[in-house]
């Protein structure tokens, strides 16, 4: 009976009833039977510890494993399960903050898709096989006897770090290879070059805490970009009082443009001709002393006025001289730039000339430290980018393996589609993919050894960015493993070792045995206070980070040979802007439901892909919110709805990373679109990146929104007179608040 | 606490009257005895159960008739704590630390039920569990809604630490309020209703915390 049918009198009748219930349950006659008895199991204990209390969670120290920065971790565990997860404030690396990935980790662990026994490709079918079996065909196929030389077996993964790398490259040597291959496609790829080639130093520390200005050409460094939660604790330090400036230039607006106090949309690619131009104002108004840089970079900066750069770039001549003034003012400053400046054929350039202006600046040593020194080079974290991808595809080109191992990386979704990776795959004879979940790259593969999650597994990592005081991060289980026909990577690459060099390995029955047996072999300095290996061990369970000392080193400020180039817009009309986010990253955590339900910041779309646009430009393609829009390149087309938004610059079309995945379970699986398959495979003319922001696009309305609706939070952009942000024009601030 | 103390010190507490129906606006005096009279009608036949052998305290009202639960191991409440006299807290150890009372560990059975009657067929059963490092798979008797937040921890505090007046050699008679006579059992069988209604008349009667968020959160 629906409410407005209901007449008054049956109204009348079942407000009646209720109060008669009403009445009957205040004497406690029991109206519902609440849970079934003897339904549920419950198991206590045989012999617990003492300090297990059923009911109350005992926190534990481990280690992040979701990305390459190595963030210490707290894990809540109460009966023999792990609840909840927080940074641990003992690891200065997060100091005691986790992001989003961090704490939805849980939910890679409980997936209800993870591969639960090792499988084996038989008549084009995976099936499941012991560990057993899966160890045998491993020693027919990848031991000493499967006759094959060095040079034909092949590692691709993800950021590696700590005994993990010192494993997998005893094997790689153990063999004779040298093809491993780091691909991460969201990296700082073409910065790092820049930063080895004009401050001797790849990976800087950057001290967001001591600028008192930040330019930023498109690094995201709150959200995607490097180490975000070392760079968010920094930034709030940057922003205490005295208050730092931000300014943020970049064609689609990140969630650190969104923090900015100065926005500017930047035409894609021209971000080097904004630096020099910026270069030329210091030089032009406030005097700075440029003689000293190569001839041919003075050339350049003098080629670029504000008025020229103006035309070129997009931005006002009047907002390029505010944030030259700005820079010019507030010592020290730091220009960083990220991936759109990045993805471009002269990729380099662009970045080189933000490099510039930090050493015009006089940045270099104050708030760009050098990051050497950590004591073990060889559990340093090995990251790479998209060259690697490339370099990758080139070698199966040439049929030069037999065997590849995947682990950590799923290429065959990261990879444009005009690389052909899945046809190249089908060339090697036999792939092997260490995973948690059947993605499309273990697709490919011929078996398929399911891994332990990141809180049932051993391991060390080292941040890919060290705080001063540099840290080894330990990871230990939290747990049991879910599934018992799983193995740690540690454990997986020790048997593979084993089949090579077992003399030298024998030793250890597990990861852990080869851990507990590296830690003592670790110098003595750093065991002051430990009165023994085993007391120097539980410490570092307990706390989840030794540390190892500051690092030392200092950088030089030399400025490399660069030309920038000016963004030349050739074949179709707008540029793809590829845009990661901090919830599904690369498509890693596409899988992983809390965040696929957590807003974008900016657009606030869940569960699905879009295509951001600037108002002009949707007024172009006739096109409003929610109509669906094809994305065509020339290698590709991706269909998604159109989300109008005024942080764009009107010759780019962003569409987010991290959907459009073929595989990779339940949640993941045939959800939006995956641009990058439709990127063109030019590459940055320096370093042989992928140039991931040049891809030109014809954007073309193909329907009405009919019942097919871009879901998102938050029905309006206005305010519609709430006053969410409350505001006060200057004269009545000056009146009410302002000094006298 | 005292002033709780002095309200729930006598067994004369009616819980049904002390809904304070008077000040409920909008309800005339009249319509105010009304309800005073149709509740104190309708509860008349459980006031005798309404005293309580637990001073400062009234306990919770109604009964459930529970099925019989078969456990792996018949074990018998009636001797470890009625004939013996054991604690309850000796065993359900966590319940004054946890909001779980929790099951004993085997390895608590055993500190005893190694020496103490070891030829019983029980104990035998039992033996067999502990050689085979494995404890036995217990059958939930009670439980609660996973939205209800309940603690053992705060209702012993309440009543039997903070309760002077209560030995705590006598705490069964606290467990007794929701758990039953589980002294007279031998495995337990749940004989309180566990409903919502039911904690709110405990909680009325005995001043415990009101907000909806105390349980639902």
């Amino acid at each position: 009976m629906s409410l407005d049918k209901m007449k008054r009198r049956e109204f009348l009748k079942v407000l009646g009833w209720g109060g008669v219930g009403t009445t009957l349950a205040g004497c406690d006659m029991p109206t519902t039977v609440t849970v079934q008895e003897g339904e549920e199991e419950v198991v206590a204990y045989l012999a617990p510890e003492e300090y297990v209390i059923p009911g109350i969670g005992v926190w534990y120290a481990t280690t992040c494993a979701q990305c390459g920065s190595g963030c210490g971790v707290h894990g809540r565990v109460r009966e023999g399960r792990v609840l909840k997860l927080e940074g641990n404030p003992d690891s200065q690396v997060n100091r005691g903050k986790l992001c989003q990935a961090g704490q939805a980790s849980l939910q890679a662990h409980y997936n209800p898709d993870r591969i639960t026994a090792p499988r084996v490709r038989r008549n084009g079918q995976l099936e499941t096989i012991g560990w057993d079996q899966a160890l045998a065909l491993l020693e027919e196929k990848v031991g000493p006897s499967s006759g094959l030389a060095g040079e034909r077996f092949a590692w691709v993964t993800d950021t590696v770090s700590g005994h993990q790398a010192v494993l997998l490259k005893a094997w790689m040597e153990a063999v004779g290879s040298r093809h491993h291959y780091v691909h991460e496609a969201v990296n700082d790829a073409v910065w790092r070059a820049v930063c080895r080639d004009m401050l001797g130093d790849e990976n800087p520390r950057l001290r967001i805490d001591k600028a008192r200005v930040i330019l930023s050409f498109g690094a995201d460094f709150l959200s995607t970009w490097g180490s975000t939660v070392q760079n968010s604790a920094r930034y709030a330090e940057f922003r205490t009082a005295p208050r730092g400036v931000l300014v943020q230039a970049e064609p689609k607006m990140t969630v650190t443009g969104a923090n900015a106090d100065l926005w500017v949309p930047v035409r894609p690619g021209a971000e080097g001709v904004l630096a020099l131009a910026i270069a030329n104002r210091l030089a032009a108004e406030h005097g700075r002393d440029l003689s000293k840089l190569p001839a041919d970079v003075q050339q350049q900066v003098r080629a670029y006025d504000i008025d020229k750069a103006a035309r070129i770039t997009g931005v006002s001549a009047e907002h390029i001289a505010r944030i030259a003034a700005l820079l010019n003012e507030r010592a020290p400053s730091l220009v960083l730039a990220g991936t759109p400046a990045e993805g471009h054929a002269r990729g380099y350039d662009n970045v080189a000339a933000a490099m510039l202006l930090n050493i015009v600046l006089g940045n270099v040593g104050k708030t760009l430290e050098s990051g050497a020194g950590f004591p073990f080079p060889q559990l340093a974290a090995k990251t790479g980018g998209n060259r690697e991808l490339l370099d990758f595809a080139a070698a199966l080109e040439s049929k030069s393996f037999d065997v590849v191992f995947f682990k950590g990386a799923n290429p065959v979704y990261t990879a444009p589609e005009a690389l052909k990776l899945k046809e190249k795959l089908a060339g090697v004879p036999f792939k092997v993919a260490f995973t948690q979940f059947e993605d499309e790259t273990a697709q490919q593969a011929d078996l398929v050894l399911p891994l332990r999650s990141m809180l049932e597994d051993w391991g060390t990592h080292v941040p890919t960015a060290q705080p001063e005081q540099m840290l080894i991060s330990l990871q230990q289980p939290l747990m049991e493993p879910l599934y018992p026909e799983t193995r740690g990577f540690g454990d997986a690459l020790l048997a593979l070792l084993k089949l090579r060099k077992a003399p030298q390995y024998a030793a250890y029955d597990d990861y852990y045995a080869y851990l507990r047996n590296a830690f003592a072999a670790l110098p003595a300095t750093l065991k002051q206070g430990a009165i023994s290996d085993q007391q120097f061990w539980t410490r570092a369970v307990q706390k989840g980070v030794i540390e190892v000392g500051a690092g030392s080193g200092s950088l030089t400020a030399r400025v490399a040979a660069f030309t920038v180039a000016e963004p030349a817009d050739q074949g179709r009309p707008y540029t793809l802007v590829p845009s990661a986010g901090a919830n599904l990253h690369d498509g890693r955590y596409a899988n992983l439901p809390w965040l696929q339900e957590l807003p974008d910041p900016i657009s606030k779309v869940v569960w699905d892909s879009w295509a951001e646009m600037h108002p002009i430009t949707a007024a172009k393609i006739g096109a409003k919110t929610g109509d669906r829009v094809r994305i065509e390149s020339d290698h590709g087309a991706i269909e998604a709805k159109v989300y109008i938004y005024k942080g764009m610059h009107p010759d780019a079309i962003a569409v987010p990373l991290g959907q459009g995945h073929e595989a990779y379970g339940r949640y993941a699986q045939g959800r939006g679109v995956n641009p990058l398959k439709i990127l063109g495979l030019a590459t940055e003319t320096k370093t042989g990146e992928l140039a991931h922001h040049a891809t030109r696009v014809q954007v073309t309305r193909i329907a009405d929104k009919v019942g097919d609706k871009l879901v998102k939070l938050g029905g309006s952009e206005a305010q519609l007179g709430r006053k969410l942000v409350a505001t006060v024009t200057a004269d009545v601030y000056a009146r009410t608040e302002g000094e006298a | 606490m005292s002033g709780i103390r002095q309200l729930f010190s006598g067994r004369w507490s009616f819980p049904g009257v002390r809904i304070p129906v008077g000040e409920r606006a909008g309800l005339s005096s009249t319509a105010g005895f009304l309800a005073l009279v149709v509740a104190l009608f309708a509860c008349a036949p459980l006031a005798a159960q309404a005293g309580s052998t637990v001073p400062n305290a009234v306990p919770p009202e109604g009964t459930y008739s529970g099925k019989d639960v078969p456990q792996p191991i018949e074990f018998p409440h009636d001797i470890h704590a009625k004939i013996n006299g054991i604690n309850c807290m000796y065993c359900h150890t966590y319940a004054r630390r946890s909001k779980v009372a929790g099951i004993p560990p085997t390895s608590k059975c055993m500190g005893c039920h190694s020496v103490i009657a070891t030829d019983k067929p029980r104990i035998k059963q039992l033996t067999e569990y502990w050689e085979k490092r494995e404890p036995p798979h217990w059958l939930k008797v009670h439980d609660l809604p996973d939205f209800v937040h309940f603690t053992h921890e705060k209702h012993i505090k309440r009543f039997v630490f903070d309760n002077p007046e209560l030995p705590v050699e006598q705490v069964s008679e606290v467990c007794a309020f929701c758990h039953g006579d589980i002294k007279d059992m031998t495995v337990a069988k749940k004989q309180k209703p566990l409903t919502m209604g039911f904690c709110r008349s405990c909680h009325e009667a005995n001043n415990g915390p009101f907000d909806c968020w105390k349980c639902h959160k």
